[in-house]
């Protein structure tokens, strides 16, 4: 019987999904994007009074309107969507995966939709993969408070579609074999001391990267006071992935570029 | 002087009923009263008020489901429950202020926080202590080794046996039901989706079927069908993934690989059809948010019937290998007198002989009495509930495809106006168990929301099927309860 099973998986077509339909892919993630050219005040407004988690803001730089738009606080409740879909849309492809907290917000100049380009580091991941190829990096997950959705997608990383085995990266037991802490969620009061003991075991050079809207700026549990805030409250952060949850796809293409950055810039983080 | 002492109802014969949630509240004058929920045996679930104003009398100690519950309301109001078996805080670890109780502090701003090192509470928490020659103690988590939740396993062990297990949980405690109130009705849906992140479709409809109850909502046919199937598909992803999880921990990786991926396709399939893998922001208070297309709806039905088909020879390779046989046998068994005491729910009450399901108890939606195979064993043991879980997405799978063929037609939303004062309350069938909402609203904004999760009713249990047996078993018990931390900790 084991024997048949063997024989049917070995017989089945591959499932796996090629590493070029993962980077760039958020197909699941509901997360929004702007229309610059649909892109008004009214509908700016709108949209920022509806957003749950404040992601969506209108500001005033000096004498210009602006529409802020934060990731990092995106749960992708498609309200903006819904309340003026001719300016925002949801997201086919993104690239905002594993960069800086600041890359995570962008602006468009209201009424007339011009973006302004936020320090968003545009080295294609693409062409750093073969080079990433067969490097051993060791992930240690951890939950200071996450609701499990983002637990059960960076689990699904590891299913026969995604395969993150293939790029040499895997995940530990142990934070004392890892070289990076993927967290997820809210930082609780019940765990920001396990949280800190848990960063302490991870040798040097370590990176941590903040996963989902909740890890990266608290999310809906920003509030709350059961929660200290989000992961870089407690420990210092090198990267971030945003999503409520964020997809496998995301997932991937964020670490690879979490360790690009890390790999090119150099200095105290080399791997 | 303490109130009265509580009556616990009786069903006709005499039996004690079933306890399904207590919780805390305060009235609009700000009087605090505990609400005590009861399955009688009908569609309707009973309600019991107390005055909490007065310490209420515990009843933990003839009904143990209780213990969790009262000292949940302790920490949260600061009610007094004399008599009880154990006093200890629940939410609240060291590092709380002492004498703070959330849900009554008006400002919850609450400084300074003491730091982990300098304990405000003077009492370490106290784990029960097991004494003896050659008896060990194994502290475990709450950072576990692997992709899972935190909380705390305390062990005592002879050799390998496990002689007695304590849990500590609460570390992904976040405020949950205290985060609800002022919001906006409308807005309830993304909190409860984010109350147990695998579960995420449950929650929110229970959620929107308490306020629709509360309003008196009736959601269109077309809604309640499609909610139907959201839920079902939801149930066969935490299945199939349970079973494969199962082989995992057992060694059984060819199993364990091909169960991830049979749940990917399921993952990918919704994706597909409304846009969300887990079903997030589909549904609202009043029906859904978004209609699909007859031919997209064709496309997932088929992927469903596909990965169904393939589950099933999964499956049947599985239940038939001798080395599962041997370690899924006879381990951690739960047994029914210790399920039934403490209220336990869904597919593990059920792996214990226990014949309930909201679905047909307290039908609601799509679902009606009769029309559904709800599977049982007596047995209580890990291979119990791994057949439960098999038997049950099969019929998911059934009773998704019956749904897609007679969709019907019409709107997928019911308007209103969620302005007056109301209450209201609903359970659904998770695939964890009965989870069940309570609502009260005023002026548009919910003042009061209480969530039972079946995880917050099952974990006690847990101990009980792992004691006599070797700690190594320990993860393999532990996934075949597959209980949420979050869900739980809320």
């Amino acid at each position: 019987m084991i024997l048949d099973v063997l024989k049917n998986s070995l017989a089945a077509p591959s499932r796996l999904i090629p590493v070029e339909a993962l980077l760039g892919s958020c197909q699941g993630s509901r997360m929004p994007e702007v229309r610059p050219a649909a892109l008004t005040s009214a509908a700016a407004q709108l949209a920022a009074e509806v957003c749950p988690t404040a992601a969506l803001a209108v500001e005033r730089n000096e004498e210009k309107l602006q529409l802020k738009l934060d990731y990092g606080k995106c749960i992708g409740c498609g309200r903006c969507i819904q309340v003026a879909p001719e300016a925002f849309v949801r997201a086919d492809g993104f690239a905002c995966v594993g960069v800086s907290r600041e890359a995570l917000i962008r602006y468009w100049e209201l009424p007339c939709g011009a973006k302004i380009e936020g320090a968003t580091t545009s080295e294609s991941v693409r062409a750093e993969i073969h080079a990433l190829m067969g490097r051993a990096l060791n992930i240690r997950q951890l939950d200071p408070g996450s609701c499990n959705g983002c637990e059960a997608e960076i689990s699904a990383l590891t299913n026969p579609h995604y395969d993150l085995e293939r790029f040499g990266i895997h995940f530990v037991a142990s934070p004392k074999h890892a070289d990076m802490l993927l967290v997820t969620g809210p930082v609780t009061r019940n765990m920001a001391e396990a949280v800190r003991n848990t960063y302490e075991a991870v040798p040097e050079p370590r990176l941590v990267v903040a996963v989902g809207a909740c890890g990266v700026s608290g999310g809906l549990f920003a509030q709350s006071h059961a929660v200290v805030g989000p992961v870089s409250s407690v420990i210092p952060v090198d990267g971030y992935i945003p999503g409520c949850p964020p997809t496998p796809a995301m997932l991937v293409a964020g670490i690879l570029h979490v360790l690009e950055r890390h790999i090119r810039i150099g200095g105290r983080k080399q791997l | 002087m303490p109130g009265e002492l509580f009556q616990i109802p009786e069903t006709k014969d005499g039996k004690r009923v079933r306890l399904v949630t207590i919780f805390g509240r305060l009235t609009e004058e700000g009087k605090k009263r505990v609400h005590y929920i009861f399955d009688v045996g009908k569609p309707e679930y009973a309600v019991s008020i107390a005055d909490g104003e007065q310490p209420v009398p515990s009843i933990a100690g003839s009904v143990p489901a209780a213990s969790w519950y009262e000292r949940e309301i302790h920490d949260q109001f600061g009610i007094e429950f004399p008599g009880s078996p154990d006093s200890r805080p629940l939410l609240s670890h060291e590092n709380w202020p002492a004498g703070f109780h959330p849900m009554l502090a008006s400002e919850v701003e609450v400084a300074p926080w003491t730091s982990a090192s300098e304990r405000s509470s003077p009492n370490e928490y106290r784990f029960l202590k097991v004494e003896g020659a050659g008896i060990v103690e194994v502290p475990v988590g709450p950072v576990h080794a692997g992709i899972i939740e935190p909380g705390h396993f305390r062990f005592s062990v002879v050799g390998d046996t496990v002689l007695h297990l304590e849990l500590r949980h609460f570390y992904t405690h976040k405020g949950t039901e205290r985060l609800f109130q002022g919001r906006p009705v409308m807005a309830g849906p993304m909190l409860a989706e984010s109350v147990s992140g695998d579960n995420c479709f449950s929650h929110a409809v229970a959620y929107c079927q308490a306020v629709e109850a509360a309003f008196r909502v009736a959601v269109p046919p077309r809604a309640a069908a499609q909610r139907l199937i959201g839920l079902e598909c939801e149930r066969m992803i935490a299945h199939v993934g349970d079973v494969g999880a199962l082989c995992n921990d057992v060694g059984f990786s060819v199993a364990a690989a091909r169960a991830a991926g049979l749940k990917e396709d399921l993952l990918q399939a919704s994706a597909q059809w409304i846009g969300t893998r887990y079903w997030r922001g589909v549904t609202v208070p009043g029906g859904l948010r978004a209609d699909v297309s007859a031919a997209a709806t064709a496309d997932f039905a088929r992927t469903v019937d596909e990965t169904a088909r393939r589950f099933a020879e999964l499956a049947k390779v599985i239940l038939g290998t001798p080395s599962v046989q041997n370690r899924f046998d006879l381990a951690g068994v739960l047994k029914r007198q210790v399920a039934g005491d403490l209220a336990v729910v869904g597919p593990v009450a059920r792996a214990s002989g226990i014949d309930i399901d909201v679905r047909s108890d307290h039908p609601y939606g799509g679902y009606s009495r009769g029309d559904l195979k709800v599977p049982f064993i007596h047995y209580g043991d890990v291979m119990a509930r791994a057949r439960i879980r098999i038997e049950e997405a099969a019929e998911s799978m059934r009773l998704i495809q019956q749904a897609v063929g007679s969709l019907p037609e019409g709107e997928i939303s019911t308007r209103f106006e969620p302005k007056q004062g109301v209450q209201g309350h609903s359970a659904v069938e998770s695939p964890r168990g009965e989870l069940f909402y309570w609502v009260e609203a005023s002026g548009g904004l919910i003042t009061r929301c209480h969530i039972k999760s079946p995880s917050f009713q099952n974990w006690p249990a847990l101990p009980f099927a792992v004691v006599g047996n070797v700690i190594a078993d320990f993860p393999l018990i532990n996934k075949s309860f597959n209980l949420s931390y979050s869900g739980c900790d809320r």
